[in-house]
């Protein structure tokens, strides 16, 4: 009757469309349900704890992949991180800043002195950028031990004041859970809306094919310093942020093995989806708890997870989840 | 205080670590070269070296030379399963197989923390005495490291210019593709590579035991300063890993006898990036494609 137009696509089309527009709202809305009631079930301070850090750790893996999204690996992130949170703990400590102002000002000179340092480093590329960040990092550490006069040098930083919102102290691990789920909340709209505004296809094109980016008048160091320099400055911030929660700050609190904790996150999540860092983060950061049985053997089991996704899953958990999604909507996942 | 005995005794100094991290250096840039991957479990490699001297020299008191013979074999053998097994499969992707190397050096550390504990053993002298020339007293201990290193890589350097084999390393180093249309056996020269470069790491780990102790953790700093040798003489380049090791050992011993340790690591490290920003094919190594 409605002449030779094929049938199937006729009725599957409008149900499909329908279907990816609330699927994700629906899944959004409850997550975000579950995030604001269930640590007011638990008693358990620790699961609380557990919650925060993952919050913290989520954030640093996606700002790790906003850098790796222009197809540079840092393993001196947890240099910049460390980097936030001296400048809000110091300004904290020696000038009285209120920490909310002093996690944006971590931000600020974190992002700012990534310019300056992206616009020398990120010349590099490859393997080389990835040595150049690991020295820069193993320097940052090195003197924060050794500038004694500033940092304390091995002793770290004590008394540490927590955030506090017009005079409303986030003292407890609920309060600053709830600090911690708007940090994270925005940062993943803001890196979520970055990455589909022109900056985000400038971004892939050049983690696709650097030199067809550049041929195609993409200006590559532009946009590597952005990302940079943006993923750098969330980092610091969320340290900053870290350190108010944690209260105490030394050379060791953020080192080498941070920077590849949160590269761990990265690829076992995904390193290609926004979402995999906070999976990869999801999933290690209670890992240790889990594994507190084996002691001792908790970092070789990482380690082994480490190996095991490269092996079996190079796109992460992340690819999991996606095929899945593809089998149950029955079409390929627009890219 | 004499300085003429104080710089003997920096050069000295000097020229022991400097051994040591042209060991390291030359089996790093080795397995870079060839197979475009950066070993982040070197060090790891040096430890268990480390702890196999220790254990036969300490343990079995049988000849060191032995020690050092079992310690290069046992770590190379293991180097090349590691290789085949782990590394293998991320031959296309230089970031995956160097991160899988951050996951295997996590797993072979904390191995050892497991095995042995973490508390560093000190390990006897090979040989004791000094000797005496003039004013100066060098101790027999430091003089057979160096004599040690340096037969160790004048092998390593023969086997590289004068076998078959060394050739079609090093083929395969310049070209993969080529060397194959020759008929390298590309797969099997990976993981004799790759257990070569970390057998001189374990032979400079327990070469080392004696003059600092054996502990999990000993690999970090060599492997730290592999990195940096490597980046001095360029990456892949084996001369530039042998002039950048003896020069940064001198460096290290000359800086820190000056300023202290910390500050010589700091100075190290910033001298590195500076070099890389500005040469960063290395001192004598070839710009890539």
């Amino acid at each position: 009757m409605h002449g030779p137009r094929p049938p199937a696509i006729d009725q599957d089309e409008p149900r499909i469309a329908a279907r990816r527009r609330w699927l994700p709202a629906a899944v959004i809305v409850t997550l975000l349900a579950l995030a604001l009631i269930l640590p007011q079930l638990t008693t358990n301070q620790f699961y609380v704890h557990l919650a925060n850090l993952m919050l913290l750790n989520s954030i640093f893996a996606i700002s790790l992949g906003l850098i790796a999204s222009v197809g540079q690996i840092s393993l001196g992130h947890a240099a910049f991180v460390a980097a936030g949170a001296y400048i809000s703990a110091l300004a904290a400590l020696s000038f009285k800043l209120p920490p909310l102002l002093g996690i944006v000002l971590a931000g600020l000179v974190t992002g700012l002195a990534a310019v300056a340092l992206g616009k020398i480093l990120l010349r590099l590329r490859g393997v080389y950028f990835v040595l150049v960040t690991f020295l820069a990092g193993q320097v940052f550490t090195l003197v924060a031990l050794n500038w004694e006069s500033v940092t304390h040098g091995a002793n770290g930083l004590l008394g540490i004041p927590a955030i506090s919102i017009f005079g409303f102290p986030l003292s407890t691990r609920l309060r600053f859970y709830y600090f911690a789920l708007a940090a994270f909340i925005l940062v993943i709209t803001f890196v979520w809306a970055l990455m589909r505004s022109q900056y985000g296809r400038a971004f892939r094109s050049i983690a696709e094919n650097i030199r067809l980016a550049e041929s195609s008048g993409i200006d590559v160091s532009h946009y590597q310093i952005v990302a940079f320099a943006l993923g750098s400055g969330i980092a610091g911030a969320a340290g900053a942020a870290t350190v108010h929660y944690i209260r105490f700050l030394s050379p060791d609190s953020f080192t080498f093995n941070d920077s590849i904790a949160y590269i761990t996150m990265l690829v076992v999540g995904g390193r290609h989806t926004l979402i995999g860092g906070v999976l990869g983060a999801a999933f290690l950061t209670p890992l240790p708890e889990l594994l507190r049985g084996f002691v001792g053997a908790q970092h070789i089991i990482y380690g082994a997870i480490l190996l095991g996704v490269l092996l079996f899953i190079p796109n992460g958990l992340v690819s999991i989840g996606s095929s899945l999604w593809r089998k149950s909507s029955g079409t390929e996942e627009p890219k | 205080m004499d300085y003429s005995i104080l710089l003997a005794q920096a050069v000295l100094n000097g020229l022991v670590i400097g051994a040591m991290y042209m060991l390291m250096a030359v089996g790093f840039t080795l397995v870079f070269g060839i197979m475009r991957v950066v070993n982040f479990a070197h060090g790891e490699f040096y430890m268990l070296g480390a702890f196999t001297g220790f254990f036969t020299y300490v343990y079995w008191e049988i000849p060191f030379v032995v020690c050092l013979i079992i310690a290069a074999s046992t770590v190379g053998i293991l180097g090349m399963l590691v290789e085949r097994t782990l590394i293998q499969p991320f031959r296309a992707d230089e970031m995956s197989g160097m991160i899988a190397t951050l996951a295997i050096s996590v797993i072979i550390q904390n191995g050892a923390v497991l095995l042995w504990g973490p508390v560093p053993r000190a390990m006897p002298d090979i040989v004791t005495g000094t000797l005496a020339i003039g004013p100066f007293n060098f101790p027999w201990s430091r003089l057979v490291v160096i004599a040690a290193a340096a037969l160790i890589f004048a092998c390593f350097w023969l086997f590289m210019q004068r076998t078959r084999l060394g050739r079609a390393m090093r083929a395969v180093a310049q070209d993969t593709e080529t060397a194959l249309i020759q008929g390298i056996r590309v797969n099997y020269i990976y993981p004799l590579a790759f257990g070569m470069s970390v057998a001189l790491a374990a032979l400079a780990g327990a070469l080392m035991g004696p003059v600092f102790s054996v502990s999990p953790f000993v690999g970090a700093t060599p492997m730290l300063k592999a990195f940096v040798v490597v980046i001095l003489g360029g990456l892949g380049s084996v001369p530039g890993a042998v002039v950048g090791g003896l020069m940064l050992g001198m460096i290290e011993s000359f800086t820190a006898t000056a300023f202290g340790s910390l500050v010589s690591d700091i100075l190290q490290l910033l001298l590195v990036i500076l070099i890389l920003l500005v040469r960063p094919a290395g001192l004598l190594g070839q710009r890539e494609a």
